[in-house]
């Protein structure tokens, strides 16, 4: 017997959720665009797409938030800090994909320094997954050690039910079993199966890569310049993946008032890394993409035993010009054998 | 490399409040300004952590932040010093800001030299241009407690002799019978009264011949010279791993998140910016 969530009384879970004070959020289909949006009744969720447009990093890491307001007088200099106004809410209908992503990026955001802007809301959260049943092409997270049905970051996952009427509920976290009790009343113990999870071929082998990238030999292998050549460095790969995490820090404003705030930025483009004296160590597209390659698997797993890929194949699928990490790393696996 | 110390449990990206208290023009459009601290929480903070060789994060709000070593040694920590060439948006704010106005900092960030390791060593300074400063701070925390350090050697080359940065200290250092200094200019950047050098930075260093027998190197430059004086330093028989310098690279935050500072796999924040030339000779030369 297993916990079972009917889709019926998802709406009344939304509400229950939102009277005990969770602001409620999940995937929501607008302008033909789906994102992970604040939603006000079951009916606003969009379950039924593979995953949602946009990746759900947005909402911890925004892609552009003020982080203080300062202004400025004869003799003095005030700061007030934005911190996020988060208050408690809950994420339903993630896919485990994107919960890996926020999971991958943690110790990141921790490394000697905490990113107050990235912990606070990761501490008000509530993630619930929603296992994958459906995939398409572009999906990967089978060649990334995840799977449709990974538990990583998420703090409850459910299994769609076979008769698709609703789910088996696994509660992960302390954090998932307290908000699942604001609902407990709606949940049902029950035998039914699960439907089963969708097969994700694997791709490539990430293991492989990152030996072949770690080799010092490669990093001037002509195939950077071959496998970029059609790059048009338009940055949407890194706007999409759930872990890519550069930002820069901007300010807005004059003299007196203003606002200084964190973007995203990316590796794609020519100017990230250029030098006041006009130097750029990445001075070509080619080196771009290969930083991005070489920081997802090699870089960052050295620094965090994890690649920074979770498989969501958001980068491949909405590339404008059909490149990919899929096929850089399919490539890569030919080369490393 | 050293560990971070800097770890307080605060908004990370949320800079001190500094006020200007002198500045110099060293040379054309180069200029030095001295920064005291306005909360005094944040001084000790300052005065715990700050070790020669980090780096800070300088800045104006409204126009954002630049950034550059702490120029000043650490054995003179009630102040910082910054040298910066104006330049970009920032450089040019804070070029404008005058005695008595307010900037922002953040920092001390990154590694440092290892000064301690040096103890009982001759020293041998080589730098040029505006990467004078990083060296300065070194150089001086040496040599505040000289009695510590074996021999002194200062190689400094500039464009020209309006280039040359910290002129007055030049001449303190000329003075002194326990430094020995060697300045250059490049050939055709001397003015008539010139006295000393003319040259580029590895021939002038190989002219004067410092013994690399139980001698520490350390080489701040613009890329281009590094790469030329690391051949000579190892003609002059030191060891990769007694040459020390820094890398300069694009920054944000300093604090190892925004992503753009690497080189290969090594940040420079974090794990910067003092390297040893053995440590540099292991990065992906193409990425420098």
């Amino acid at each position: 017997m297993t916990k079972i969530l009917y889709t019926d009384k998802l709406d009344n879970c939304v509400e229950r959720w939102r009277s005990a004070g969770l602001s409620v959020i999940g995937p929501v289909r607008n302008a033909n665009i789906t994102a992970y949006r604040p939603v006000g009744s079951a009916a606003d969720l969009e379950l039924s797409q593979i995953l949602p447009d946009r990746s759900i990093k947005e909402l911890f890491f925004p892609q552009t938030e003020p982080m203080m307001r300062y202004s400025i007088k004869k003799d003095a200099i005030n700061t007030e800090e934005c911190l996020p106004p988060v208050g408690p809410r809950i994420i339903f209908g993630a896919r485990p994909c994107d919960a890996s992503g926020l999971a991958i990026d943690d110790p990141l955001f921790g490394w000697d320094y905490k990113d107050e802007y990235w912990f606070n809301r990761r501490n008000e959260t509530v993630i619930v997954s929603i296992a994958c049943t459906k995939s398409d092409e572009f999906c990967m997270c089978t060649s990334l050690k995840l799977s449709p049905d990974s538990t990583k970051g998420s703090d409850v996952l459910l299994r769609p039910l076979e008769s698709g009427k609703g789910w088996q509920v696994e509660e992960l976290t302390d954090r998932g079993r307290e908000a699942f009790k604001a609902i407990a009343e709606l949940l049902t113990e029950g035998a039914e199966a699960a439907a089963p999870t969708a097969v994700v071929a694997e791709k490539f082998d990430a293991d492989a890569c990152s030996e072949w990238l770690r080799n010092p030999e490669n990093f001037e292998s002509r195939f950077w310049k071959e496998i970029s050549v059609r790059c048009i460095g338009c940055g949407s790969c890194t706007y999409l993946c759930p872990t890519c995490h550069c930002f820069d820090i901007q300010d807005e404003g004059d003299t007196f008032t203003g606002i200084r705030r964190k973007n995203w930025d990316s590796c794609s483009f020519a100017l990230f890394t250029m030098h006041t004296s006009g130097h750029n160590p990445r001075s070509t597209q080619s080196a771009r993409w290969r930083q991005r390659i070489m920081h997802k698997f090699n870089y960052f797993p050295g620094k965090f035993s994890a690649n920074s890929c979770s498989g969501c194949g958001r980068c491949t699928r909405q590339c404008p010009v059909d490149m990919g990490i899929t096929e850089t790393l399919q490539e890569i696996s030919k080369l490393s054998q | 490399m050293t560990e971070n110390i800097h770890s307080a449990p605060q908004n990370i990206y949320k800079p001190a409040i500094m006020k200007i208290v002198a500045r110099h023009d060293e040379a054309p459009g180069v200029r030095t300004m001295r920064l005291e601290f306005q909360d005094p929480a944040e001084h000790e903070q300052f005065k715990e952590t700050f070790r020669t060789g980090m780096f800070g994060l300088y800045g104006i709000y409204g126009e954002g932040e630049s950034t550059f070593c702490v120029a000043s040694p650490e054995t003179r920590k009630e102040y910082i010093e910054c040298t910066f060439r104006q330049s970009g948006r920032v450089t040019s704010a804070l070029a404008s800001a005058d005695v008595g106005d307010l900037v922002t900092f953040r920092g001390p960030y990154g590694n440092r030299f290892p000064i301690e390791d040096f103890y009982g060593k001759n020293l041998l300074f080589i730098a040029g241009g505006i990467a004078l400063p990083p060296t300065r701070s070194v150089i001086w925390s040496c040599l505040d407690q000289r009695e510590k350090f074996g021999k002194v050697t200062i190689v400094y080359g500039a464009r020209t002799v309006a280039d040359l940065v910290y002129k007055h200290e030049l001449e303190e250092w000329q003075k002194r019978d326990d430094v020995d200094l060697v300045l250059a200019v490049d050939p055709g950047g001397e003015s008539p009264d010139w006295k000393h050098r003319v040259g580029f930075v590895p021939t002038v260093l190989e002219e004067a011949a410092p013994s690399a027998e139980n001698c520490v190197a350390v080489l701040c430059g613009p890329p281009i010279m590094i790469k030329f004086t690391l051949n000579s330093l190892k003609k002059l028989g030191f060891e990769e791993s007694n040459v020390y310098t820094t890398l300069e690279n694009r920054m944000k935050c300093g604090l190892g998140k925004c992503g753009r500072c690497n080189v290969g796999s090594v940040y420079v924040c974090k794990e910067g910016p003092v390297f040893t030339a053995a440590e540099v000779a292991l990065m992906p030369q193409a990425d420098l």
